[in-house]
């Protein structure tokens, strides 16, 4: 079994419809895939929606998170409830390179608390851009203890060291393997902290799934510990959310 | 066959290398004909002595290498000189510029004469592209707009940001200078390398591993697995890298 803990559909700035996504799985023989749009909400209306559409089109392949922009305080927050409690969001995807909010930032900080009271994970792109670098992440996961904060790409090209090393510096951390290029990068997380906080993402359609999970199994990783960052991973965090829809 | 238009020898002063046996040892079990082989920047600085050591292994392997000159334009008339003599008598196929790791801009007018002499002998430049303030394929685009005579090769299909906020700008350099063409190593998003086929030119993108500072075998699989066909497939892999590097008049 597979499920791919990173990618995206939409329709308001890339198009990528979620039949794209969903063909892309299929040829790399992936079960399930988390989605999110490439914007955030509430500035781009209807996001949410589209994402929930999506999921209620596809609901055995599907499952949402919400991008959200935090700087858009009280609304951002009310929206986000009505994701996790209404429309059955199982996350929250933050990219502050798009929307220039901090991870430390009080208003980002109040958005992780939120998703944290749901159990819901914490998708944060973490690459080579300002306000996304591991170690600027790291700051909001040291102030969330209890959130489960994922560094989507890992640090990407230039910042994986810094991603493994704030891994193992705070527990609530976990790694993800979208986009980054770097196979023997996966072992050594792996290695360093643990098959446990290690999840398998593409970032597709964009990023191919196919050759994604062909660079986790490059990794040279155990059975049981490919499992693990193939699936056992992250539905043991999808099974600890709590939503008005139960569990996925 | 299969051609890597980027294979790094030598052991690098960033921390990473390779000999040529272990590039050799490789390329036969990963089915690699040819590599171009690029040398790496060694601790002691010195360019010169690696240009050597690429010119020596196209020597003993002549079938299995092509070979890139590397200069650092910081140094002048040495740079200028050591060009010539890299396509002179070492064989080379092309001069290989690295603004990240010898840290100049790639339109800075300091790569006039480099560039200058790469237009009168015909060989194509490769430039390490994608480095945000060095790179940047807006950087690539204003040179390549100024030497339309040379033929460009921009490493990292042009673009290494993981936001995917270069795209775009790879996009139109693409677009804007015909005298550019793009190799696939790190590449952000596939889905990019199978836009510019399409919509650019199939004889516009090489394959290339850049290896070892990215994974041979995973870099390959860009391309095997790609959404492309056959024939496109044979050029990335081949065609494009053999008429950009051997076969110029």
């Amino acid at each position: 079994m597979i499920i791919d803990s990173h990618t995206h559909v939409d329709r308001f700035g890339w198009y990528d419809p979620p039949e794209t996504i969903i063909r892309l799985m299929d040829e790399a023989e992936v079960d399930k895939s988390i989605i999110m749009t490439y914007v955030d909400a509430p500035d781009v209306k209807g996001s949410i929606e589209f994402i929930a559409e999506a999921v209620q089109k596809h609901p055995s392949r599907l499952i949402g998170y919400a991008r959200m922009n935090p700087r858009r305080g009280e609304e951002a927050q009310q929206l986000f409830r009505r994701a996790m409690e209404e429309l059955g969001f199982k996350g929250l995807k933050l990219h502050p390179a798009g929307n220039r909010c901090h991870p430390a930032r009080q208003e980002t900080i109040d958005l992780i608390s939120l998703a944290t009271n749901y159990n819901a994970p914490v998708l944060f792109h973490c690459g080579d851009e300002e306000f996304t670098l591991p170690l600027q992440i790291a700051e909001a996961a040291h102030a969330c203890p209890d959130a489960t904060i994922i560094l989507g790409h890992s640090g990407g090209y230039f910042h994986t060291k810094d991603a493994i090393r704030v891994a193992e510096r705070y527990p609530n951390i976990v790694l993800e393997t979208s986009g980054m290029p770097y196979p023997q990068v996966i072992r050594e997380a792996v290695e360093r902290v643990g098959a446990s906080r290690v999840l398998y993402a593409s970032d597709g359609p964009g990023c191919d799934p196919k050759i994604e999970v062909h660079k986790v199994k490059m990794a040279g990783l155990t059975t049981s510990d490919l499992e693990a960052v193939f699936y056992r991973n992250i539905k043991k965090i999808l099974d600890r959310v709590t939503t008005g829809r139960g569990k996925q | 066959m299969i051609v890597d238009a980027r294979v790094y020898l030598g052991s690098s002063l960033f921390g990473y290398g390779q000999a040529l046996p272990e590039i050799l040892a490789k390329m036969e079990r990963l089915g690699i004909d040819k590599s171009v082989l690029v040398p790496v920047k060694p601790r002691d600085y010195h360019l010169a002595p690696m240009n050597e050591l690429v010119a020596n292994s196209l020597r003993k392997h002549p079938d299995h290498f092509l070979g890139l000159c590397r200069v650092d334009p910081w140094q002048g008339e040495a740079a200028l000189t050591e060009a010539r003599r890299g396509f002179e008598e070492h064989g080379a196929c092309g001069l290989y510029l690295d603004p990240w790791e010898e840290n100049f801009q790639a339109n800075d007018q300091i790569l006039h004469p480099l560039l200058e002499e790469a237009e009168r002998r015909k060989k194509p430049v490769v430039i390490n592209a994608g480095h945000l303030r060095v790179s940047h394929p807006t950087q690539i685009r204003d040179m390549a707009s100024r030497y339309p005579a040379v033929q460009f090769v921009a490493c990292n299909g042009g673009q290494i940001n993981i936001s995917g906020m270069l795209l775009f700008e790879a996009r139109r350099m693409l677009e804007a200078c015909p005298n550019v063409a793009i190799e696939t190593a790190g590449t952000y998003r596939e889905d990019f390398i199978e836009e510019v086929v399409a919509e650019i030119g199939e004889e516009r993108v090489l394959f290339a591993s850049g290896s070892p500072i990215y994974d041979q075998e995973f870099e390959m699989a860009r391309i095997r697995f790609a959404h492309l066909t056959d024939t496109q497939k044979q050029k990335l892999w081949a065609a494009n890298a053999l008429r950009l590097f051997e076969h110029r008049p």
